[in-house]
């Protein structure tokens, strides 16, 4: 009916380009989605301590990176922060090139942009949790770090799963904003192929494609470590 | 959210664009006759063929010749719109019907010959050459094997770029983000459209900077209509003839500050010739 043609998928060099772009694209979901927990795990940590200089610097520090558009923030490493001096002189050339990478620029700014969500994610599993519990722990002779270890961030981490796979599958998705500091992501190489073929819905449908798949078996596997993690009077544990 | 946004809007034009390009496939040169209009996507940011010039007013040799054309049918060089495309979608708005016809530096290709059809070639273009720091030593495609070069997205010689050359593009969405990067050294020279690049150099900030390798080729440009539509391209075709026996297009180099083609001379002595 729509007389797809999908006879520009034979040319090597697109399968190439298909396949370049589905690992880079991979290469930074996972990189960043690692970062952000770390970075989420690390800023609800701080919270946990209640001082007060500690707690005003990972606001500000959320409110910053959630509170802008990654693109911004990807396009921001990239052109300004090589201007306002990180460079550093390439030996073999004699030439000031700037430090960060394309793609160290979208990791680290995926990176900071997801964690700040997930700093969020892993304060409301936190704060929700049951004082009884925390106070339980408490009279059971449990100091700081065994309390925040043993008992809060294992129950937190499982009340905030849900939060977290959101997090993580949008930012999966922001990933393709990458193309415009020309990270050869999916999109980047997608864009190229249908101004090489005019083929704009066939590869559009394909890529769509690539990405639910890719989606998918994230979310899926979100789904699984909820139902493995689930335990009794808790989120799916019966 | 957004990246897969931006994927489903672009799809959803796309399917526009395959059910409307049914639609309307024949009777343009009706159509514009029954509107009192021609409707253009010309260049608006494309020095010296579709422009803006000081006083905010789309120019260019491209503009003056659909001008032309809009007085050869109409009667009018004023019963005109001009609609500012670029690259990426001047070929979706030609078959979406959203214009009748495309000026706007279109370069003739094989691959797009299946898609629209061409009308008389009337300039032939330079094809990419590159630009780079003057102390460079470098002078020929093949010596850029391997190197990072700057390009922009979507362009059609990209793919010759990194499958015949070998060369590492690192191609943007903008013009401007590809000179950025170039002066910032991300890659060493930036491949674009050689015309382009010639009017760059003369930028009071660009004088440290050549055309470092020359263009490989030479493309004849044409105007682009909807496939099909016979009726409609000669009579643009019979336009662009009449222009070029008239020595319009010669008048036009010189008027956006071009250099004169030899090519543009030998079509117009032709065209002269035929209409003798």
């Amino acid at each position: 009916m729509l007389g797809l043609d999908y006879s520009w998928l034979a040319d090597p060099a697109y399968q190439r380009w298909l396949l370049i772009g589905v690992v880079n694209t991979l290469k930074l979901a996972a990189l960043s989605s690692s970062a952000a927990i770390v970075i989420g795990m690390l800023g609800a940590l701080g919270f946990t301590f209640r001082i007060f200089w500690l707690d005003a610097l990972i606001e500000l520090f959320v409110e910053v990176f959630r509170n802008t558009p990654p693109l911004l923030q990807m396009l921001f490493a990239y052109f300004t922060l090589s201007t306002l001096g990180l460079k550093v002189t390439d030996p073999s050339t004699g030439l000031s090139v700037p430090l960060l990478s394309a793609f160290a620029c979208a990791a680290i700014s995926l990176s900071l942009f997801g964690g700040a969500l997930a700093i969020e994610a892993f304060r409301s599993g936190i704060e929700t949790m049951p004082r009884s519990i925390v106070d339980a722990a408490r009279s059971l002779g449990y100091g700081r770090w065994a309390r925040f270890w043993r008992i809060e961030a294992p129950i937190a981490t499982r009340i905030c799963l849900p939060a977290l796979t959101n997090i993580l599958t949008n930012l999966f998705k922001t990933t393709s904003q990458a193309s415009v500091i020309t990270v050869p992501e999916l999109m980047y190489y997608a864009g190229q192929i249908y101004n090489d073929t005019f083929r704009t819905l066939e590869v559009m449908i394909l890529v769509l494609l690539i990405y639910v798949a890719l989606v998918s078996m994230l979310t899926f596997a979100m789904a699984r470590l909820e139902a493995f993690m689930a335990f009794p009077g808790y989120g799916r544990g019966l | 959210m957004t990246g897969f946004k931006r994927m489903m809007g672009v799809s959803a034009l796309a399917l526009a664009t395959v059910f409307v390009a049914g639609a309307a496939v024949a009777g343009t040169l009706d159509n514009v006759k029954a509107r009192g209009k021609l409707i253009v996507g010309v260049k608006n940011d494309y020095v010296p063929y579709g422009y803006l010039n000081d006083k905010g007013e789309v120019v260019g040799f491209e503009v003056s010749l659909a001008k032309y054309v809009a007085r050869e049918l109409l009667g009018s060089e004023d019963k005109i719109e001009l609609v500012p495309v670029i690259a990426a979608n001047r070929i979706d708005f030609l078959t979406a019907g959203r214009i009748d016809a495309i000026f706007a530096t279109l370069g003739v290709t094989a691959e797009r010959a299946k898609v629209i059809d061409f009308t008389t070639e009337y300039v032939s273009a330079a094809g990419p050459s590159v630009l780079m720091a003057k102390e460079t030593i470098i002078s020929k495609w093949e010596e850029l094997k391997g190197k990072s070069v700057c390009g922009i997205q979507g362009s059609y010689y990209n793919k010759k770029m990194t499958e015949e050359f070998g060369i590492t593009l690192v191609a943007f969405k903008t013009q401007p983000e590809a000179y950025r990067a170039l002066k910032d050294n991300r890659c060493i020279g930036f491949v674009f459209d050689d015309m382009t690049l010639q009017q760059k150099l003369k930028e009071a900030d660009w004088t440290g900077y050549k055309i470092a390798v020359a263009p490989y080729e030479f493309q004849p440009m044409a105007g682009g209509v909807r496939k099909d539509d016979a009726e409609f391209r000669e009579a643009v075709d019979k336009a662009i003839g009449k222009a070029e026996a008239e020595g319009k297009l010669i008048a036009w180099e010189t008027e956006f500050g071009m250099p004169h083609s030899d090519y543009i001379a030998a079509r117009a002595k032709a065209a002269s010739a035929k209409k003798n």
